[in-house]
C-alpha cells in the first residue's frame, strides 16, 4: 500500500474513531476530545494530499490548521468550564433546553 | 434686486429662520430664539415693501397710459411631470393684489411676534416651556402664508393653503398637555380637510377642464370660454368649479357651516388667536375668492352664494357675540362677522373693497387680540368678562389701545374700520341683491354694541379683579409697543384705500383711493345694478356712522347706565337668549347628526375587526401551529441526537457523490 493510501486510512479511521465516541459518550470533556481528534483525522488527510502533489503546500497548511485547532481547544475548553460550573456535572443530557 | 429674487427670498427668510430656531433653538439659544424669527421677517417686511414700490410704479405708469395689465407667472424651479410634456412648476406670480396681502401679513406678522417675546413668559420674565417651538412655528406660518400669496398656479397655492393649515393646527395645539387645546386644534384640523376636499376637487376640475393650472392661461382660457378638449366652456362647469373652490374658502374663513373649528381655536396662545386666526389665515379664503375673481364672477349662481353666505355668517356670528362673556370667543365671533362682510363684498363683486376690508381687518382685529392677551396675562389667565372690571386705571395703554381697536371695528367715522365696511356695504346696496345691505346695517349695529359691550365690561366702572389678583399690571414694552403700533394701523390703514374728496357739498374724503387704483388693473368693476337709491352718494356715509354711534351708546346705556336691562332682557327673552348664548347648538347639532353617529360607525368597524377579521386570522393560524405541533417531537434537544443527524446526513451526501453519480 503506498505512503498516501495509508496516511488517507490512518485520517480516515482517526475521524471515524472521533465520529463514534462523540456519539456515544456523554461526559463533555470526552465528547471535546472526541471532536479533536476528528480533526487530527482531517490534518492526517492535509498531509497526504500534500505527499500525493510532492510539494510543501499540504504540510505548511496543516501547521496552519493544527495553530488554529489549539486556539479553539482552548476557547472549548473554556466553554466546558463554564457549562460545568453551571450545572455542576459534565453529563451533556443536563443540557436539552431545545427540547420541544 | 429684481421682482423675482424679491420674490423668492421673502417667503425663504421666515423659513430659514424658523429652520435654525428648530435646529439650534433648544440647547443654544432658548429665551433668545426670538431674534432668530424676528429678523428675517423684519427683513421680508423691508423686501415686501420694495417689492411693493417695484409693483405700484409700474402699475401706476399703466394705468396712466389706460393699458390693461397682463401679470404673468414666473417659474421658481420645475417640480412635477404630469402627463407627457406638462409641467407642473413652482411659480409665484406678482401682481398688486399680492403686494398688499403681503405688507398686511408680514407687517402684522413682525409685530405679533415682537408681541410674543413679552407674552411667552411667566411672571419672572422666564421663557415659558417650549419657547424656541413656538417661534419656528410663527416662522413656519409666515413663509407658508407668503408662499400661498406668492402662488402663481393652483398647485402652488393648495400646498400653501395646507401649510398654514398645519402651521395653524401646530400652534393651536401649542399648549398639547391640555386636553381642551388637544382637541381645538384637531378640531380646526378636520373641519378644514372637509372644506380642502372640495378645494382639492375644484382644482382637479380646473385642471381637466383647461389642461393647465397657471392662473393667467385659466384665466385667459375663461375669457375666451375655451377648454382644453376645445369645446365651450360650459356655464354649469364654471359653476361648479367656483363652488368647489369656494367649499375651501368656507372652510379656511370659517363661514356658516364650518365656522365651528375657529371659536375653539381660540385655545391656542393669544398671539397665534390674533395672527393667525384673525388677521391672515382666516383670510386666505378671501384672497383666494379675489385671486380667482375671473371663476366667481363668471358664475352668477356661485357670486349668489358667496354673498348670501358671507352676509349670513356675519349677521349670525354677530348675534352670538351679544352673549358671550369669554373676550377671545367674543372677538373670535366678531372675525366670523367680518369675514362675512369680506365674503358680502366679494359675492357682489366688489373685490377691491373685499380686499380693502381685509387689510384694515388685519390691523384692529390683531390690535383687539393682543389687547385682549395683555389683559389676560394681567389677569393670571382669565378673560372672563364677568370677573374683572375696572382696568382702565390699572392699564392706560392697553385701554386706550384697546379703545381705538374697539372704535375701528364698530365703524366709528374716520377710522379703518369704517372706510373698508362703508364701502361693502355701499357695494351690496347697488348690486342685484340690496336688501344683504340691510342685513350688513343691522350688523353693523350689533358690531358696535358687542365691542363696547366687552369694551365697557373690563375696563369701565367699579374695579374688581379675580381671585388670586392683587392688582393689574401694564404689559411690558415688549407687548405694549406692538399695540401701539396697530392702533396706529388701526386708525390710518384706512386711508391707504381712501382719497381727498374731489368736490361735492359733503366731507373732505372719498371712497377709492390708492388700494383701489392699484388692485383697479385686476378687477373689473362691479356693475351696479340699482342706484342706492335713498342711501346712494355719500348718504350712507352718515348713515352707518350713526349706527355705529347708536350701537355704541346702546352699550353704555345698557352697561354704565342701567346695568339691570341686560340682565332683564335675558330673562325676558329666556329661550332666544339660551339659543344664542349656545352658539345656535350648532356644536351639539353637529356632535349628534356627525361625531356620534361616525364613532358608532368606528367602534361597529373596530368590533367586526377584532371579532371576525381576527377570528378568520386565528383559524389560519392553525394550520402551521397543528404542523409544529405535530414535528415538535422529533426536537429532543440532546446534543448526540443532533450530531447523528449531521453524520447521517454527511453519509448521505458521500454516497451521493461516491456511488449515485
Amino acid at each position: 500500500m503506498a505512503t498516501t493510501t495509508a496516511l488517507m486510512v490512518v485520517g480516515a479511521a482517526l475521524f471515524g474513531l472521533g465520529v463514534v465516541g462523540f456519539l456515544t459518550r456523554r461526559n463533555l470533556i470526552i465528547m471535546f476530545l472526541c471532536t479533536e481528534v476528528m480533526f487530527q483525522g482531517v490534518l492526517m488527510n492535509f498531509v497526504a494530499m500534500g505527499l500525493a502533489r510532492g510539494n510543501l503546500q499540504g504540510q505548511a497548511f496543516g501547521l496552519f490548521v493544527l495553530v488554529i485547532a489549539a486556539v479553539e481547544a482552548g476557547l472549548g475548553l473554556a466553554i466546558v468550564v463554564m457549562l460545568y460550573r453551571r450545572r455542576g456535572t459534565l453529563d451533556a443530557e443536563s443540557w436539552r433546553g431545545m427540547r420541544g | 434686486m429684481d421682482q423675482h429674487t424679491l420674490a423668492i427670498l421673502i417667503p425663504l427668510l421666515p423659513l430659514a429662520g424658523a429652520v435654525l430656531v428648530g435646529l439650534i433653538g433648544l440647547p443654544l439659544l432658548r429665551s433668545r430664539s426670538h431674534w432668530l424669527v424676528i429678523t428675517p421677517v423684519a427683513a421680508a417686511l423691508v423686501l415686501a415693501w420694495k417689492l411693493y414700490q417695484d409693483v405700484a410704479a409700474t402699475t401706476t405708469l399703466a394705468c396712466v397710459a389706460g393699458k390693461r395689465m397682463m401679470f404673468d407667472s414666473f417659474r421658481v424651479y420645475d417640480w412635477l411631470l404630469a402627463e407627457s410634456n406638462t409641467w407642473l412648476n413652482v411659480t409665484f406670480r406678482v401682481d398688486p393684489l399680492t403686494c398688499i396681502m403681503l405688507l398686511a401679513v408680514l407687517s402684522v406678522s413682525l409685530l405679533v411676534v415682537i408681541y410674543s417675546v413679552g407674552y411667552m413668559r411667566d411672571h419672572h420674565g422666564h421663557a415659558e416651556r417650549g419657547y424656541e417651538r413656538f417661534f419656528a412655528c410663527l416662522g413656519i406660518f409666515v413663509f407658508s402664508m407668503c408662499t400661498l400669496v406668492l402662488a402663481g398656479n393652483f398647485l402652488v397655492l393648495y400646498a400653501g393653503w395646507e401649510l398654514v393649515g398645519l402651521s395653524s393646527y401646530l400652534l393651536i395645539g401649542f399648549y398639547y398637555e391640555r386636553p381642551a387645546a388637544a382637541a381645538a386644534a384637531k378640531k380646526a384640523f378636520i373641519v378644514n380637510r372637509i372644506g380642502d376636499f372640495g378645494f382639492g376637487l375644484g382644482i382637479l376640475l380646473i385642471y381637466f377642464t383647461f389642461g393647465t393650472l397657471e392662473y393667467s392661461k385659466v384665466f385667459q382660457m375663461i375669457h375666451a370660454g375655451a377648454t382644453v378638449g376645445g369645446g365651450a366652456l360650459e356655464p354649469a362647469r364654471i359653476t361648479t368649479i367656483a363652488l368647489l373652490l369656494f367649499c375651501g374658502a368656507i372652510g379656511k374663513s370659517a363661514q356658516l357651516p364650518l365656522h365651528v373649528w375657529l371659536p375653539d381655536a381660540m385655545e391656542g396662545p393669544t398671539p397665534v388667536s390674533a395672527l393667525i386666526h384673525a388677521a391672515t389665515m382666516v383670510t386666505a379664503g378671501v384672497y383666494m375668492v379675489a385671486r380667482c375673481h375671473v371663476i366667481f364672477a363668471a358664475s352668477e349662481y356661485a357670486m349668489w352664494i358667496v354673498a348670501t353666505l358671507g352676509a349670513a355668517t356675519a349677521f349670525f356670528a354677530a348675534t352670538i357675540a351679544l352673549t358671550q362673556f369669554d373676550m377671545k370667543r367674543i372677538l373670535a365671533y366678531s372675525t366670523l362677522s367680518q369675514l362675512g362682510y369680506m365674503f358680502l363684498g366679494l359675492g357682489v363683486g366688489a373685490f377691491d373693497s373685499a380686499i380693502f376690508h381685509l387689510f384694515t381687518h388685519a390691523y384692529f382685529k390683531a390690535l383687539l387680540f393682543l389687547g385682549a392677551g395683555s389683559v389676560m396675562h394681567a389677569m393670571a389667565g382669565t378673560i372672563d368678562i364677568r370677573r374683572f372690571g375696572g382696568l382702565k386705571r390699572a392699564m392706560p395703554i392697553t385701554h386706550g389701545t384697546f379703545l381705538i381697536g374697539g372704535l375701528a371695528l364698530a365703524g366709528f367715522p374716520l377710522l379703518s374700520g369704517f372706510w373698508s365696511k362703508d364701502e361693502i356695504i355701499h357695494a351690496a346696496l347697488e348690486s342685484r341683491m340690496p336688501w344683504l345691505a340691510w342685513v350688513a346695517l343691522l350688523t353693523a349695529w350689533l358690531t358696535a354694541f358687542y365691542t363696547f359691550r366687552m369694551i365697557f365690561l373690563a375696563f369701565y366702572g367699579k374695579v374688581k379683579l379675580p381671585q388670586g389678583v392683587e392688582h393689574a399690571h401694564e404689559s411690558g414694552a415688549w407687548m405694549s409697543a406692538p399695540l401701539v403700533l396697530l392702533s396706529v394701523g388701526a386708525i390710518f390703514a384706512g386711508y391707504f384705500g381712501v382719497a381727498f374728496h374731489s368736490g361735492g357739498a359733503f366731507g373732505i374724503f372719498e371712497p377709492h383711493g390708492k388700494l383701489h387704483e392699484l388692485l383697479g388693473v385686476l378687477f373689473a368693476k362691479p356693475e351696479k345694478a340699482v342706484h342706492g337709491g335713498l342711501l346712494g352718494g355719500h348718504m350712507l356715509m352718515y348713515v352707518s356712522s350713526a349706527i355705529a354711534i347708536l350701537g355704541i351708546f346702546t352699550a353704555y346705556f345698557f352697561y354704565r347706565r342701567r346695568p339691570t336691562i341686560p340682565m332683564a332682557l335675558a330673562l325676558a327673552t329666556g329661550p332666544v337668549y339660551r339659543l344664542l348664548y349656545n352658539k345656535y347648538y350648532v356644536d351639539e347639532i353637529y356632535d349628534l347628526v356627525f361625531v356620534r353617529p361616525l364613532r358608532k360607525l368606528g367602534e361597529i368597524c373596530y368590533d367586526l375587526d377584532r371579532y371576525f377579521i381576527n377570528g378568520i386570522l386565528w383559524i389560519i393560524t392553525l394550520i402551521p401551529k397543528s404542523i409544529g405541533f405535530g414535528l415538535r417531537r422529533w426536537q429532543q434537544g440532546a446534543i448526540q441526537g443532533y450530531a447523528l443527524g449531521m453524520v447521517v446526513g454527511l453519509l448521505v451526501v458521500l454516497w451521493w457523490m461516491l456511488v449515485a453519480a
